[in-house]
């Protein structure tokens, strides 16, 4: 490839440029979060002297982004827990375990990874409703639980296909039984695998907008994306503090994806390669 | 609940090594059938040790079915019954005959045909970055972290920091004003709006797509591309003939999973940025939805919407399958 050099070179420009697209927003949006409402009329793009913190703690208190936090933090842990659980349990017995109807399971699973939840929300919601659990913490978890279970399901399953059948063969003449086979063998050989999906729920429970707006009406049960959203109407004056608040919701995310960003592309690209 | 105890650290052990762990110092005899000579020994254990797997698969089944399966078929149900008074009342199509006249329902459906055009271009822009990097442009290593970063955000998150950008007196018009571009109303422009909301869409998710799209590069056959070295192919023609045909599977994959995420997880950004206005102008199926259930009280017409859409996502995904399918022999 004679020209490829030069190609490498020519597309290496645009592709800096699209670099810095996907960088500048959130760098300008930070700085907005460090200014004064009067820097940020007279002059939005320059830098921000120094850090101010008065935003973010307006912001954080003020605008009652604590409280949203600790809500998403909550419904969140107990999600990601729940999911990795039941999603490893029912990996493991449909991956491992031959018993009658396992097909069946399997596929009743992978419908509903195909079911969006834009086509269930209104017969979800009216269920919920019925059973008492809309605007209740246990109910938003169990509908996260139920939108990304098919997902952790189909992924542990085809992690546990990938572990021999000899391992559970020699553990179970060891005598342990199905249930210590599980606890002792599958969930420790399961660790990458649950520390992707986990990861992967985490990031689409935190993120999400839809649900939480159906499950939790009430104001003081905001997830934290609902409260940033809230904030754009309550500080529509006060653009470094609404921006503050935008930062506060972005930064934990952030941190998760400088620190298992490769955790998160295994996640993504393993119905891909395994589908 | 022990799903990853303290003694596990950030990098996982390699599985291999944890398996040898597990079973070492046991005698691993061949024993092909050790269910059912454990069943003769202990017949109460073997029962116990029978609906094991039906234990461990009752709770994912059972929400499963309960909160997704069982929704659908009600949901259906649910869309051929009554509004306010009619509550409960079987009114036969008449929701769907409703959506038919409704121009709001129609500006959603275009906009789904609208999406199904730019499709390619969402799938091709992210392919074509995704090959480059893997011929290894100057900096390619950056380029992979930094694509893939805005794929973990929220779209509440992209849309607040996108109401910012696109201000009429924002960044992206003042960059425009440097180089003598008038502004432009990214938002408020009822003919501007919806490219604003898909290339905004787009800007956040093309990441996702790159990062499959190298996975399945991985997968590729070396020795085809120095082969195309060795016989003088262009640069087009290794794109064409050589990674093309050989990811077809991922390119599918791609399509497909593109295609849902753009008609199932664009809500957060039209909640934010546009409410589906100015004048309406960026309605879909699924913000549809959500206004006819949420603000309008009518969830039966809500339930007749999300009928439809899933129909138009199960012909969609099956067209595309087919096109690829057939794409693909012809190489």
């Amino acid at each position: 490839m004679p020209g490829a050099r030069l190609a490498r070179w020519a597309a290496a420009v645009p592709m800096a440029g699209l670099a810095l697209a996907t960088i500048y927003p959130l760098v300008f949006t930070a700085n907005v979060a460090m200014k004064t409402r009067r820097d940020y009329i007279l002059d939005r793009f320059s830098p921000a002297g120094s850090l101010r913190w008065d935003n973010l703690a307006e912001a954080w208190t003020g605008a009652g982004m604590a409280r949203y936090f600790v809500n998403s933090l909550v419904v969140v842990t107990c999600a990601v827990a729940l999911l990795l659980l039941l999603g490893s349990m029912a990996g493991f017995a449909l991956a491992q375990l031959r018993f009658r109807g396992s097909s069946v399971i399997f596929l009743g699973c992978l419908a509903g990874l195909f079911i969006p939840f834009q086509v269930i929300m209104v017969p979800l919601t009216r269920v919920m409703a019925d059973s008492g659990l809309i605007d209740t913490y246990p109910g938003l978890i169990l509908a996260y639980v139920a939108q990304y279970l098919p997902f952790t399901v189909f992924l542990m399953t085809s992690h546990y296909r990938t572990i021999p059948a000899e391992i559970v063969d020699a553990a179970r003449i060891d005598g342990n039984t199905v249930y210590g086979v599980y606890r002792r063998i599958m969930l420790p050989l399961g660790v990458p695998a649950l520390l992707s999906v986990g990861i992967l729920d985490a990031l689409f429970c935190w993120n999400d907008v839809l649900i939480a707006l159906l499950m939790m009406p009430s104001p003081e049960h905001r997830t934290l994306m609902i409260g940033v959203n809230a904030l754009r109407g309550q500080y529509s004056d006060d653009i470094p503090t609404f921006a503050s608040g935008v930062l506060i919701a972005a930064v934990p995310v952030l941190m998760i994806y400088l620190f298992l960003q490769r955790q998160i592309a295994d996640g993504v690209t393993a119905g891909s390669t395994k589908g | 609940m022990r799903i990853a105890g303290p003694s596990s650290s950030a990098r996982p052990a390699d599985p291999g090594r944890a398996g040898e762990a597990g079973v070492k110092r046991r005698d691993v005899r061949a024993a092909t059938r050790p269910f059912t000579r454990k069943a003769r020994r202990f017949p109460r254990q073997a029962r116990a040790e029978r609906l094991a797997p039906y234990v461990l698969v009752a709770p994912a089944v059972l929400i499963i079915a309960a909160l997704r399966l069982w929704p659908l078929a009600l949901g259906v149900n649910f869309s051929f019954t009554g509004d306010g008074e009619l509550n409960g009342t079987p009114v036969g199509p008449a929701n769907y005959l409703e959506l038919a006249g409704d121009p709001l329902f129609h500006i959603s459906l275009r906009n789904v045909g609208l999406l199904v055009l730019l499709l390619p271009l969402a799938v091709a822009i992210p392919g074509l970055l995704a090959t480059f990097i893997y011929l290894r442009v100057p900096g390619h290593r950056v380029y992979r972290s930094v694509y893939f970063f805005p794929a973990v955000l929220s779209p509440v998150i992209v849309g607040a920091i996108f109401n910012l950008m696109l201000g009429y007196d924002g960044p992206l018009n003042s960059l425009l004003g440097a180089i003598g571009a008038g502004p432009v109303d990214w938002l408020g422009d009822p003919g501007i709006a919806m490219f604003t909301v898909v290339g905004v869409h787009v800007w956040a998710t093309f990441g996702m797509a790159l990062v499959v799209f190298l996975a399945g590069f991985s997968t590729l056959d070396s020795s085809l591309l120095d082969a195309a070295r060795v016989d003088g192919a262009s640069l087009r023609q290794t794109i064409w003939h050589v990674i093309i045909p050989s990811l077809t599977r991922t390119i599918q994959f791609v399509f497909v999973t593109t295609m849902i995420g753009m008609l199932t997880s664009m809500f957060g950004l039209l909640f934010v940025m546009t409410s589906g206005g100015p004048e309406g102008a960026t309605y879909l199926p699924e913000y549809y939805i959500w206004h006819q259930q949420g603000q309008m009280n009518r969830p039966a017409l809500a339930s007749a919407a999300s009928t439809v859409l899933f129909v138009v996502m199960l012909v969609v995904g099956l067209l595309q399958i087919t096109l690829l399918r057939r794409a693909g022999r012809q190489d």
